[in-house]
């Protein structure tokens, strides 16, 4: 079996570790054995050939590396948000320490997390203890040794007199909250924070289904938080991940080194497409080394040269069973 | 003008005459649309014996009755300019007819996908009734400040805007005209006794070409499960390929629905340029069809969830009550006055116009 610190270890070329994880996950995945058998990608050549499992994998099955002969599964686990009739991602964690290493080592590879104090306006673990969002707030809230993190109460306003304390203390604030919770927040009270504080973004766009780009959205964060826009920053992460993606104060995200996107062709995914060109997000995660590095999200995005990529929401089929008449085609 | 009666017998000659084998014009442009490749053969041939079997039926006559066209309730005078899409041979036929049959005038923005056929037609109307007002174009633009009364296209959610702006962009309608817009992409299939002939339905309702068009069978609710009907169905699938070569082949994501399927051990029939699959609701992805274990209580479901998208729901050896159905027999041969998305072309271009 592959240990963390290869995962985590910078010194050895991403391709070669994608490549050994491929190996391991093909031969002890039931699930992507199974795909990549039916895709005829067995063996590859380079790891452009890695075909990515369509993520709705995880409502439908058990994607755990290894499954244990007994059939157990392991205990801790993370649910996408949705109500009860929805069919949810489940992702089984077979090592919480794996998880727990690239949030800390990625939140470290873009900012000092020494110097920061973590405040959640999100649910509290207790409350969602299956949400992977709120299992990393509550990894950063135990790393950090002088209590002033925490997770906040929601439906109220921010203390003043804690972002008082943070200031005393010298360390910057790093407020997390989902977008539809912040602009609550923000309606609720006159809430200027200290002008070094990181206001994270961590999205719920879709599930609340906000009707405004995350462009206007974050000049709304700014001008209410009464910070520059270069300090509205968003984090992009779901259930099916351990890594995380983040932005600065535009659209673009970057990925921890473990972790890479790519952008793919709707019509044939395993070919990415030009940069600049819109398809379907495909992600390599490393830190999945338990369930599957590999997959093919439904979400729409474009790239650039440098790695850095966007998300532009969901991607819908071009399907066109039915007379549809097309400016462009017809 | 002449009688409307008078008109619609000059539609009609029109009609028999570009339909008999000896048209040139027809001959010419169905050479052209194979040669192209916009088109199979086979699918180009099915469609015109369809039409030639509703003219040899009255579906005309029947057509007007229903539609109550006569010569104090018509479109006479109206400017109607019709948007044909192009993903099957002929699909602006029924409008076109049904446009000039009601007496309007006619301008057709022709698919460049299909852009022969239709116009072979429409030269014969002319050529039979040279007063008839018919103009057509692959070019929108050629409508430039038409100002027409009514404008019939079918589209999607996402397309509908575009094609109202390009519109209004180009003046193409007035800015009080009427949409007549069809929206509907799928057809559905309840499914009874499974035997050699209803299969053979089956087939026929779910490949003719390729599975693109909005009477085409996207989903198959049966009380069997896609495993019992496999191999029958496959059997009489490449039966059909034989006799039909499907014309269009599906990209790369279609091996994708099959591998994740293979991977999840989902129930599927596999043919390589076509994918049956036990799955819920309808298909995201084109020659795709959906296989669903269930009753009439699966197809209201399916009813509920995707309403207006619905085309028709046919059926085969089962008798229904409580649903308008049609016969699968009909799914690619359906009669003249059919009517996409419930609407009746001729009664809604003839409505609040006498």
């Amino acid at each position: 079996m592959l240990s963390h610190n290869f995962i985590f270890d910078n010194s050895i070329p991403f391709k070669e570790k994608a490549r050994r994880v491929f190996e391991l996950q093909k031969e002890h995945n039931l699930v992507y054995h199974r795909f990549c058998k039916a895709m005829g990608s067995e063996e590859i050549a380079s790891v452009k050939d890695i075909p990515l499992l369509p993520i709705e994998a995880f409502k439908e099955a058990e994607i755990v590396t290894p499954k244990k002969e007994n059939g157990e599964l392991p205990d801790v686990w993370f649910q996408s948000s949705g109500t009860s009739r929805m069919v949810r991602s489940k992702h089984f964690i077979s090592d919480p320490g794996l998880y727990r290493g690239s949030i800390l080592k990625g939140m470290n590879q873009f900012y000092d997390l020494e110097d920061y104090v973590i405040w959640a306006y999100t649910p509290r673990y207790n409350e969602n203890p299956h949400s992977s969002l709120i299992w990393m707030l509550r990894t950063l809230i135990e790393e950090d040794h002088t209590r002033l993190s925490k997770f906040l109460e929601l439906d109220k306003p921010l203390d003043e007199k804690s972002l008082k304390e943070i200031t005393k203390s010298g360390k910057k604030l790093m407020l997390f909250g989902a977008a539809f919770g912040f602009l609550d927040l923000i309606e609720m009270a006159d809430q200027k924070l200290p002008p070094d504080t990181i206001v994270m973004e961590t999205g719920g766009m879709k599930t609340h289904r906000l009707e405004i780009s995350k462009v206007e959205l974050h000049q709304k964060l700014a001008k209410g938080f009464g910070l520059p826009k270069s300090q509205i920053h968003s984090e992009y992460g779901m259930t099916e991940l351990l890594s995380q993606a983040y932005s600065f104060g535009d659209e673009w995200f970057a990925c921890v080194p473990w972790m890479n996107v790519s952008i793919r062709d709707p019509k044939n995914p395993m070919k990415e497409v030009d940069f600049g060109e819109e398809g379907l997000i495909g992600i390599i995660d490393l830190a999945n080394l338990y369930s599957c590095s590999f997959m093919l999200t439904g979400d729409k995005g474009i790239h650039r040269e440098d790695g850095k990529f966007q998300v532009l929401g969901r991607w819908n089929p071009k399907n066109l069973r039915g007379c549809n008449f097309l400016i462009e085609r017809d | 003008m002449k009688e409307i009666s008078t008109h619609i017998d000059l539609v009609k000659e029109a009609l028999e005459e570009w339909l008999s084998s000896e048209n040139a014009s027809l001959q010419e442009s169905k050479e052209k649309t194979i040669s192209e490749g916009l088109f199979s053969l086979q699918d180009v041939e099915h469609q015109l014996s369809v039409f030639r079997k509703n003219l040899a039926s009255n579906d005309i006559e029947q057509w007007i009755d229903r539609a109550g066209l006569n010569d104090q309730l018509n479109a006479r005078g109206q400017k109607v300019l019709c948007l044909h899409a192009g993903n099957l041979p002929l699909v602006g036929f029924q409008t076109a007819v049904g446009t000039i049959l009601a007496g309007a005038d006619y301008y057709g923005k022709l698919s460049q996908k299909d852009p022969y056929l239709l116009a072979s037609f429409l030269d014969e109307v002319k050529k039979q009734n040279p007063n008839q007002e018919i103009q057509f174009s692959t070019d929108l633009e050629s409508f430039r400040n038409l100002e027409a009364d009514k404008v019939v296209f079918a589209g999607s959610d996402e397309s509908v805007p575009e094609v109202k702006e390009k519109i209004r962009e180009f003046n193409a309608a007035t800015s009080s005209a009427k949409y007549i817009v069809r929206t509907a992409k799928y057809s559905v299939c309840f499914l009874g006794k499974v035997n050699t002939a209803n299969i053979k339905k089956l087939t026929e309702a779910m490949l003719r070409y390729g599975g693109k068009g909005c009477r085409s069978v996207a989903a198959v609710v049966s009380e069997h499960k896609l495993d019992k009907v496999k191999g029958e169905l496959e059997k009489s699938i490449q039966e059909y390929w034989k006799e039909n070569p499907q014309h269009k082949k599906p990209g790369p994501n279609l091996r994708y629905k099959y591998a994740y399927n293979y991977a999840l051990d989902k129930s599927q029939l596999w043919l390589q340029d076509f994918l049956i699959q036990e799955s819920e609701g309808m298909p995201g992805s084109d020659f795709t069809v959906n296989w669903m274990q269930g009753d009439l209580k699966k197809i209201e479901q399916l009813k509920q969830r995707y309403g207006a998208k619905i085309q028709s729901i046919y059926t085969a050896g089962k008798k229904v009550s409580g649903f308008d159905v049609e016969d699968l027999k009909y799914a690619q041969s359906p009669f003249l006055y059919w009517k996409p998305d419930g609407m009746d072309t001729i009664e809604q271009l003839i409505e609040e116009s006498s």
